[in-house]
């Protein structure tokens, strides 16, 4: 009797000891604290590091799994499972995903995402694989590395930059009688050339009401005619400034003097491109593997000055690892480890019609050499705009694609619908700010 | 979760199949008349199925440049091939399906099928309530549901797997009301026999009761199929990563992803139909009955 | 399975067949006044896996909304303060952040539902009626118009999402061929993208409501169409005074499951019109599910489900007033 009563002791002290050690070893599952990442090479357990991201157009979807299943070749004690999906279905399914323990061990957000995300906490802090990989801001283009952090920690590494230029089908132009090797650079070219088009029968550039790409278009535009989206502490739209109204009429007017028809579908204006019903198409760099315009005879230019100022949007991607419900850090290890391997494989990443974020990898020159049609948009990056960076800030982005689209539809005049928009966003930004604490 | 949350309202007598017993009045003019509109519906709805399957052997430029000719040329399997290749699994949606739509199915079958019995044929204590609370139910909106259960199946775990879109689905209050109106229109008489027989409640549903009502058992079947086919909300916000994606949201995936490629976009359509269609066909008759019967039996 | 053993001073009798009601089986044996036999235990046996199921997922939420309803709930964030009726009244304040998409929603969700549910009632019954006559290939059409009700609502949607594209899709081109205007935007603006949405919903569970009218029709017996034929009754009248009332309870069902049907739409406009333009065609149910699933304000959201569900029930009940109205009348 007695000896069985030790015995059970026993056990139970083991066990106690094994959960214990178990518990120990997971990472914390507070919501705020999250962990570190420390880069280096994983040489733990063999592991399955889930990765989400958002490519599923152009090459990326055809790339991406041939580079993760080189990394896989060579690490015998990581499997990356790559896991693509809409860029709007990650930021509507993550946040709840990672809370219930279920979301990806590495993504790839973009940049308005991330301060949202570690305001929510989200997101591991990656300050150290940012030291192993020696990085620092002035290895990226201006301002980026920094929209990657959240209250002095960095949760993002930047990936790369996404610009807008603006797109051309030279056979348009040639049956127009233009010549189609000139590309208008200002405003007043750009509209002439659009007037010639009209004369010809050529809608020259379709104009639509979605966020592609019709909001890119518009905050270009609003920061050309030197306007800015919120203010400087993100409390307040300014988007429905007198640039914000000038950038939108610019834009219904085109409708209006019949450069753009009236109600055009969503890419509508690409596949316009692409059938060669229209000249000119402000689109995203990421367009230029699309084997889509394969068929034409198209080339890219920088987006033209219609404003007082140069400036074009940009989007921007970033690795950031999420801090999930019982995280288990080899698998946080194993991701940091995939990410150094991505950036210093980087330089076939131009091939999916991103350009990287490291300035080094897209300043070499054999990457114009190898992707040609990427350089009008290298030129563009001195003067490109990236997100707002604002826990939240998302929601208040989304009004303005409310005020485009009420515009183009000819709903509301451009004042009125940025003036609605505007005061929905402050709403929004106030909500924000007390739910995050700013 | 969905709802065909349909309200019975008599439970009517099954119904006759009449005799023309009156000499065909229609004139030829009629005749034509019905054949040709019966027609013209069925091929507005067999068309745009035929389109949609020769879409998706055209390329991407010619389904854009030349979308009134339905011929592709040139003919291409590049569609299916990038879906056979890529990252959408689309034979595993089908799969994912089927399994969701047989679980669920046999779940409510079996949970309905056991408390129906008890409703219809049992006295008990809180008998009345139990009934009213579950009859409540029936007129309540499904989005009211929506977020407390998607909670509960986050703190469960589910997120992300085939209980998630299950389990909650089979919680509804049609199948045990459906089943409990035909129960009590059963006749007591063999059930009374057997009873004094000395068969006890299980051995009366089970060898009894059940065996009687396998029409109403095949409608609820089919339509807690249909029903779980078709859910498209809830596997939205409740399914994560492409494995487990079942064929609705895992469509609406599909064209977020190929927007613009709308050759491989109908493919995936294609191919999500195909598997269906060839079920469908095969049990037609059955199925067609089966819900034709779930109104008249109210 | 063992017989539950009865108390030695209830007797057995027969339990009855009729509904809800207890009834007092006619007594056969003696039996105290009213004694039927009771069964609790082996009852709640028979509804334990129904009631577990029912209790977790529909009247624990149903209570556990109400509950979210009175707090901000963001799952994301550390707290969820409590602030009473908040929710609900914002969704009554013009102004606020919620009220003005909500009715938004809402309205929209009455003009599908108006707009839908008189086709999705009409146009089934007259070709079930149609399909009532002795033709041949019966089956075959019933098949056919069925069928895409089989095929789901994601793929009925990306198919019409295609064919309905302004710029590309098939249906603008045919219209153009035929000299009618071809810029149609069926997917870009109201009012044609509710004339999509109707139309597409119709196509895709027509065949839903034809086959539960047919056999409707197919139970009302030829003998009141003969009778009705002698009296002198032309198509018309017959259809009136024979089918109609025939087909009343079925009729009751289909018009109820169709509205239900039309006021939870949500993959229709998901799929063909993002609830677009702006938020025009966005439904109450798309407009619950992104606040509370994808901006996480579940509070908020939880709340306008109650609304919803008391516009609702105001509805049925008005409804259920005016039909017992028009019975008595």
């Amino acid at each position: 009797m007695f000896k069985k009563r030790q015995v059970g002791r026993t056990i139970a002290a083991a066990v106690a000891l094994s959960v214990g050690l178990a518990l120990a070893g997971c990472s914390s599952t507070g919501a705020s604290s999250g962990g570190d990442v420390k880069g280096g090479d994983y040489s733990g357990p063999k592991v399955t590091v889930t990765f989400w991201n958002g490519w599923t157009g152009g090459a990326a979807p055809v790339l991406v799994p041939k580079l993760v299943a080189k990394f896989n070749a060579e690490h015998k004690n990581i499997v990356v499972k790559d896991v693509p999906m809409e860029w709007g279905d990650i930021s509507a399914k993550m946040p709840l995903a990672i809370k219930a323990g279920k979301g990806p061990d590495v993504a790839v957000a973009h940049g308005d995402d991330i301060a949202t995300y570690a305001a929510q906490g989200l997101l591991l802090k990656d300050d150290g694989i940012l030291k192993s990989l020696g990085y620092s801001a002035d290895d990226f283009p201006k301002g980026l590395l920094a929209d990657g952090n959240y209250k002095d920690a960095q949760y993002g590494i930047p990936w790369s930059v996404t610009p807008l230029g603006l797109y051309v089908n030279k056979d348009v132009l040639k049956q127009a009688g233009l010549d189609p090797e000139t590309i208008p650079t200002t405003k007043d070219d750009y509209l002439a050339t659009l007037a010639k088009l009209k004369t010809a029968g050529v809608q020259g550039e379709w104009v639509d009401g979605y966020v592609f790409t019709g909001t890119f278009e518009l905050e270009s535009l609003i920061w050309q005619f030197g306007g800015d989206l919120f203010n400087d502490d993100v409390t307040k739209a300014t988007f429905n400034s007198d640039a914000g109204v000038q950038a939108l009429t610019y834009m219904t007017d085109l409708i209006k003097e019949g450069y753009s028809p009236a109600k055009v579908a969503q890419d509508g204006d690409f596949n316009a491109l692409v059938g060669g019903k229209t000249a000119f198409n402000w689109n995203g760099v990421w367009q230029t593997t699309n084997d889509a315009l394969a068929k034409d005879d198209w080339t890219a230019a920088a987006v033209p000055q219609i404003g007082s100022e140069k400036a074009v949007w940009s989007s921007s991607t970033h690795w950031i690892f999420p801090s999930n419900k019982g995280q288990s850090k080899n698998e946080t290890a194993a991701a940091a480890t995939f990410v150094k391997w991505m950036n210093d494989n980087s330089a076939g990443w131009a091939a999916t019609g991103e350009l990287p974020a490291q300035n080094s990898v897209r300043e070499d020159p054999e990457l114009l050499t190898d992707y040609p049609k990427l350089k009008p948009f290298l030129d563009e990056l001195p003067y490109a705009h990236y997100e707002t960076v604002a826990p939240g800030i998302t929601s208040a982005t989304a009004t303005i694609t409310t005020a485009l689209n009420e515009a183009i539809l000819g709903k509301k005049t451009p004042k009125a619908a940025l003036d609605d928009a505007a005061a929905k966003a402050d709403q929004l930004l106030q909500q924000n700010a007390s739910q995050y604490g700013g | 979760m969905t709802a065909t949350i349909p309200r019975a309202t008599t439970t009517a007598s099954v119904p006759q199949q009449a005799q023309p017993r009156r000499k065909a009045r229609r004139t030829p003019v009629a005749t034509i008349v019905l054949y040709v509109v019966l027609t013209l519906l069925a091929l507005a709805i067999v068309v745009p199925l035929v389109w949609i399957v020769l879409t998706s052997f055209k390329t991407d430029f010619d389904a854009i440049n030349t979308p009134l000719n339905p011929i592709p040329h040139p003919f291409t399997l590049n569609a299916y091939q990038t879906l056979a290749s890529g990252q959408q699994p689309i034979f595993l949606w089908f799969l994912n399906s089927l399994a969701a739509g047989v679980l669920q199915t046999v779940l409510i079958l079996i949970t309905a099928s056991a408390g129906a019995y008890a409703l219809a044929r049992l006295e008990f204590a809180g008998k009345k309530i139990v009934f009213g609370v579950i009859v409540a139910t029936l007129l309540v909106p499904p989005v009211i549901f929506l977020i407390p259960n998607y909670l509960t199946v986050q703190s469960l775990g589910w997120l992300d797997s085939i209980w998630a879109i299950t389990i909650p689905g089979s919680a509804g209050a049609f199948g045990i009301f459906f089943l409990r109106q035909f129960f009590v229109g059963l006749p007591p008489e063999i059930e009374e026999a057997a009873r004094m027989d000395g068969a006890g409640d299980f051995r009366i549903f089970w060898q009894i009761v059940l065996p009687l009502s396998r029409p109403a058992l095949a409608t609820l079947a089919v339509l807690s199929f249909l029903n779980n086919w078709n859910d498209f909300l809830w596997p939205v916000y409740v399914l994560l990563s492409p494995e487990h994606q079942t064929l609705q949201p895992g469509l609406a995936v599909l064209q977020g992803a190929y927007s613009t490629h709308f050759g491989i976009v109908m493919a995936g359509a294609l191919i999500a139909s195909v598997p269906v269609l060839i079920l469908f066909t095969i049990a037609q008759r059955q199925i067609v009955d089966s819900v034709a019967s779930s109104g008249v039996k109210g | 399975m063992p017989q539950p053993r009865p108390t030695s001073c209830c007797s057995r009798t027969p339990a009855s067949t009729v509904a809800d009601t207890l009834v007092s089986a006619p007594a056969r044996r003696s039996a105290r006044g009213g004694g039927v036999r009771r069964r609790t235990g082996t009852a709640y046996l028979f509804l334990a896996p129904f009631l577990v199921l029912f209790c977790v997922f529909v009247l624990y939420p149903a209570i556990s909304g109400l509950w979210i309803s009175l707090h901000i709930w963001n799952p994301l964030l550390p707290n969820q303060p409590f602030v009473g009726l908040k929710n609900y009244v914002d969704l009554f304040v013009p102004g606020s952040l919620t009220s003005g998409d909500f009715w938004q929603s809402m309205g929209n969700t009455g003009i599908f539902t108006i707009a839908s549910v008189p086709f999705l009632l009409v146009i089934p019954l007259v070709v079930a009626a149609m399909l009532n006559q002795k033709i041949r290939g019966g089956a075959v059409y019933r098949g056919i118009f069925f069928a895409p009700y089989v095929l789901g609502v994601a793929v009925v949607g990306v198919i019409w999402k295609y064919l309905l594209d302004p710029q590309l899709g098939v249906v603008n081109h045919v219209l153009g061929a035929l000299g009618l205007p071809s810029d149609i935007p069926w997917t870009v603006d109201v009012p044609w993208a509710w004339i999509s949405l109707v139309g597409v919903t119709v196509w895709w569970t027509m065949g839903f409501n034809t086959v539960i009218l047919l056999a409707g029709l197919k139970g009302i017996s030829n003998d009141l169409y003969e009778a009705a034929s002698l009296d002198g009754a032309g198509t018309m009248r017959k259809f009136f005074s024979v089918t109609l009332p025939g087909l009343k309870p079925v009729l009751a069902f289909v018009t109820t499951v169709t509205i239900l049907a039309s006021a939870n739409m949500f993959g229709q406009s998901y799929l063909l019109t993002k609830g677009g333009p702006g938020h025009a065609t966005r439904t109450a149910i798309m407009y619950i599910a992104d606040e509370g699933l994808s901006q996480n304000q579940m509070g908020a959201a939880s709340a306008m489900s109650y609304v919803l569900f008391l516009v609702l029930a105001i509805i049925s009940i008005v409804n259920f007033r005016l039909q017992r109205d028009r019975s008595q009348s």
